[in-house]
């Protein structure tokens, strides 16, 4: 826990003097009525947030947690029913209240920040209406006056040169803009309770990083209550007072931040903290701990504990019993387990011994690789600008980077889908930059496989989930014969642990990790040296998560393939390569290995994402939080010096913003592309102090 | 980790719930069986045609004709030349359904042709295609049948070809429109990865997954040439006399409508039945595909 933490419990103590409950939810239960079916998304959900409170909603998608705060905005559609607990907001009962008192409520008491701004806000109007909307609506102010609040506002809410951006459209401003003015909406009519859903899940790191610090700082201004709804147990543990853990549609924990994170006792609980990788350790000094199984669907849940079929302490009699409740086991903490005093966090898996790649056949070689994209007019689009690395054999190479840093473009680059405007990329001799896929020679097409991100869109929904597994076999040549392309088939489903039953279903009867999991086998099915990832874990649930990545490693460990991986998770890049590149707006800003990146004496850039990192560890030590300021530039309009120089928080001087930083050689492995010397440069410490040993 | 991904009883869940293929749901949607009914009983009377025991649809009474009121002989009565109305609309129903689906499913292939390389390609591809199906659609369509068929006579043959001219494009314009979507997907990717030609592509990674919404098309395009083969009949331009023909019928009997309004009105209801059936079974599809 750190001091920002700390700074809110002291504005929950304050706030508390009215000590009243703001938000108080008992047995809510949410169907939804379909055509054939009815589906009950929350059975019986309980839990209240107290005035000036912060209260942390955690779970996985489908756990219910969005219906939960559209079940209080009384936002369910058409066939979302409220089947029966009650709401009560200050007092009053939310369910069953006319659309009159509903419309009282929403907006002035309780208001709401969605995850996606862009269609929270309407593009046809200027923020300034918008944002006038709302004291014109509910504190019936004159439109002169309005205005004015909503320029005060967007000060608060820290958004530059305010009077001209009540002029603006919500398409002229960025994603992290866009959410600081849904925040400011939000706060116009100081609302009693805030519910924030996702409320940054879009963003990038050092955009979303601030956008934390800024709800945190208004929270305090204003002692609102929240209701904090993420996936993100770094976050939460960050922002809130109190945490609710829900599974399929069940509070299955509660209790303070600090005592559930320190003791978790439920154990899917334990099991969500265990599974997410964090920035201390890596590959070597921790491994994963993935929650086998899926959420089951509102209609698969078993009796009893819905966790049951995915937990090991699993005791028939005591655990399928229907009458399971939460239990109140002191400390205001409160779990749904029977055997709760029996759970111990699992022994961490015996780490599997990684020697580091022996030196050094080099498998792939990128130099000066450069990408531009001819726009209308004269306007180029850097994507990629002389970007060099290289990968020896066995060896994975993590692109980190955020949203238009060029990284998925130089991916393709790589595979083929997409042409070098200039630059090599060698693999075995050859230079592959401006061949595109349809005429790279077989040979090569085999040798460069990509793992895509989207698990949506990864299979072909028409097609069984084997049919592009056996389509490269049969392609490549690896085996002849339709026997022996079954074998292969179940082979490789062998290697990514699923059941060779799957082989025959349709995407859409996959969950998003066993479609990932076909992708990694369809991948691997064409014997690649080189294997491309994008993004792989992405898309998919924390507990999921884990279980993909250390899949992917042990197939890589065995296949001795080279990998690219490509992410913009510090944390998972860290626990997974070998060495990292850190790209910013299509350059490199800085590569070494991940001892050297992750270590001290860093590109002030990579210092910013790490430092952006939450961790849901309570007894980490406090890390002194980057504030970048702005947003990345428009990749067409780059800057002219070096990329990082209009936010960069060391900025040496005018220097940075006329001239290219010249590359500073830290080590043999280690490089740097800052204006700084390298004696300055190496002299910050190491964001994590001493290395923290242990576990989580 | 060294478990399957999902417990067993959760994967037999699973199958159960998912075992109908997903085109069953349209008996879900009430429009979906409406519609299905109406076109089902239509395509029924005119398979059964030849074995209903019906008076010939050509041939004339000429008893009836004085009165051609409905009568144990004639249940719909006769037209003003004495033919069976009942007859002639059953027999004009096997006409009406195999030209507009033979028209249909070949303004699909040709459209299909032209929207997936000009959806896959893009470029100059896309702008020749497209502009040339720009200038065919921007032609008013019943002139352009009136034109092809007063030239080249009326045949089944003939209505065919002006259909697919008439809807080719359009039909084009939807593929294309999916296709652009379809192939940003990473599985159009991962197959020019492991070396599909581009037929291959086209036919097997895109075409599939147009399949709903072209069936939904298609769909709605019968009943539009269903009115379109009506509107040629009544034009005096559909199948060549005595061949029964629902437009004809109205046409030959439009002149006694204030007399014998039966005459007309029976064919128009029929009409109408058989396209009303072919548009609810195409929006209940699409409801009930809607992803």
């Amino acid at each position: 826990m750190n001091l920002i933490v700390s700074n809110l419990k002291g504005a929950a103590m304050s706030g508390s003097s009215k000590s009243d409950t703001v938000l108080d939810i008992k047995d809510l239960r949410i169907e939804f009525h379909g055509k054939s079916e009815t589906v009950v998304a929350v059975p019986a959900l309980s839990f209240s947030v107290k005035a000036g409170e912060s209260y942390g909603l955690v779970g996985e998608s489908g756990c219910g947690k969005s219906t939960t705060a559209m079940a209080i905005m009384g936002y369910l559609g058409n066939t979302g029913v409220i089947a029966g607990g009650s709401i009560l907001f200050e007092g009053k009962e939310l369910i069953g209240a006319s659309a009159k008192e509903l419309r009282a409520i929403r907006g002035r008491q309780i208001a709401m920040v969605y995850q996606d701004p862009m269609s929270a806000l309407n593009p046809v109007k200027t923020i300034g209406s918008q944002l006038a909307e709302v004291p014109l609506l509910h504190l019936g102010a004159s439109r002169k006056d309005a205005m004015e609040m909503a320029a005060a506002m967007l000060g608060d809410v820290r958004l530059p040169d305010a009077g001209d951006m009540l002029k603006r459209y919500p398409h002229q401003l960025s994603g992290g803009q866009q959410q600081r003015v849904v925040i400011a909406m939000a706060l116009l009519a100081r609302p009693s309770l805030l519910l924030l859903d996702e409320p940054t899940t879009g963003l990038d790191v050092t955009v979303e990083a601030a956008v934390i610090d800024l709800i945190g700082e208004l929270r305090r201004r204003y002692s609102t209550s929240l209701l904090f709804i993420s996936h993100n147990l770094g976050l939460i543990a960050e922002t809130c007072d109190r945490v609710g853990i829900m599974y399929s549609g069940e509070m299955v924990e509660e209790g303070t931040t600090g005592d559930l994170f320190r003791k978790p006792r439920h154990p899917y609980t334990q099991g969500l903290i265990d599974c997410i990788p964090d920035i201390t350790h890596d590959k070597r000094s921790r491994s994963l701990a993935a929650i086998p199984g899926h959420i089951p669907l509102p209609q698969e849940r078993p009796t009893g504990c819905f966790f049951a079929p995915r937990c090991a302490g699993f005791t028939a009699g005591l655990c399928d019993r229907p009458d399971l409740e939460l239990e109140d086991i002191g400390a205001n903490h409160m779990v749904r387990c029977v055997r709760w005093r029996d759970m111990r966090r699992s022994q961490p898996a015996q780490l599997t011994q990684i020697g580091k790649a022996q030196a050094q056949t080099e498998a792939v070689a990128v130099s000066d690789l450069t990408k531009l994209y001819r726009l209308s007019g004269d306007k180029t689009l850097k994507a990629n600008e002389s970007v060099s690395f290289s990968a020896a054999k066995a060896e994975i190479v993590a692109l980190v980077g955020e949203s238009g840093c060029g990284k998925s473009t130089l991916a393709r680059i790589v595979t083929g889908l997409d042409r070098a405007t200039s630059g090599e990329v060698r693999i075995a001799g050859e230079n592959i930059a401006e061949i595109q896929a349809k005429d790279r020679p077989r040979h090569l097409l085999q040798s460069v496989q990509m793992i895509f991100q989207n698990p949506d869109s990864t299979l072909n929904p028409s097609h069984s989930a084997a049919f592009s597994i056996r389509r490269s076999i049969k392609k490549f040549g690896i085996r002849k014969g339709k026997v022996a392309i079954e074998e292969r088939v179940r082979e490789l489903l062998e290697m990514v642990r699923l059941s060779p039953t799957i082989a025959n279903r349709k995407p859409n009867q996959l969950s998003g990790g066993q479609k990932q999991r076909i992708a990694i086998a369809r991948a691997f099915a064409a014997d690649p040296s080189l294997i491309v990832a994008d993004e792989p874990v992405s898309a998919l649930d924390v507990s999921v998560q884990a279980a993909i990545v250390t899949l992917l490693l042990d197939i890589q460990r065995e296949k001795q393939s080279t990998m690219l991986f490509i992410s913009h998770d510090l944390a998972l890049v860290r626990h997974v390569a070998d060495k990292v590149v850190v790209m910013y707006l299509g350059k490199v800003m800085e590569q070494g290995t991940v001892e050297e990146v992750f270590g001290g004496g860093t590109h002030p850039y990579t210092e910013a994402l790490i430092s952006a990192i939450r961790s849901p560890n309570p007894d980490e030590k406090p890390r002194d939080r980057v504030h970048l300021t702005g947003d990345t530039p428009s990749p067409i309009n780059v800057p002219a010096g070096c990329r990082f120089a209009t936010r960069c928080h060391r900025k040496v001087g005018a220097v940075c913003d006329s001239v290219p930083p010249p590359l500073r050689k830290m080590s043999d492995t280690h490089d740097i592309a800052c204006h700084i010397e390298a004696a300055g440069l190496s002299a910050r410490p190491s964001p994590f102090g001493a290395f923290v040993q242990g576990r989580v | 980790m060294a478990t399957l991904d999902i417990p067993d009883a959760v994967q037999v869940a699973r199958t159960k719930r998912q075992a109908r293929p997903d085109w069953m749901r349209i008996f879900y949607s009430r429009t979906a069986l409406v519609g299905l009914f109406l076109v089902t009983f239509w395509v029924a009377t005119a398979l059964l045609a030849p074995i209903l025991p019906l008076p010939s649809p050509t041939d004339s009474d000429a008893m009836a004709m004085g009165n051609p009121y409905p009568s144990a002989a004639h249940w719909l009565g006769t037209d003003i030349l004495g033919r069976d109305i009942l007859s002639r609309l059953i027999f004009g129903a096997r006409t009406v359904l195999s030209v507009a689906p033979l028209s249909v499913a070949v303004a699909m292939i040709v459209g299909i042709t032209m929207g997936m390389p000009a959806g896959y390609y893009g470029g100059w591809i896309d702008t020749v295609i497209s502009r040339f199906s720009d200038i065919i659609l921007a032609f008013p369509v019943l002139v352009i049948y009136v034109i092809l068929i007063a030239n080249i006579g009326p045949s089944v043959m003939n209505i065919v070809i002006a259909t697919t001219i008439a809807s080719a494009p359009g039909i084009g314009r939807i593929t294309r429109g999916l296709v652009l979507g379809l192939k940003e997907q990473e599985y159009i990717a991962a197959a020019r990865l492991r070396a599909e030609n581009t037929l291959y592509i086209m036919l097997v990674e895109l075409l599939p997954n147009c399949r709903s919404m072209l069936i939904v098309d298609a769909c709605l395009r019968i009943g539009y040439t269903i009115i379109t083969i009506g509107i040629l009949g009544f034009l005096g331009l559909g199948l060549p006399p005595p061949n029964p023909d629902w437009g004809g019928m109205v046409k030959e009997s439009v002149t006694v409508l204030n007399v014998w309004p039966l005459m007309s009105l029976i064919p128009s209801a029929a009409l109408v039945s058989l396209v009303l059936g072919f548009n609810l079974l195409a929006d209940g599809m699409r409801e009930a595909w809607k992803p």
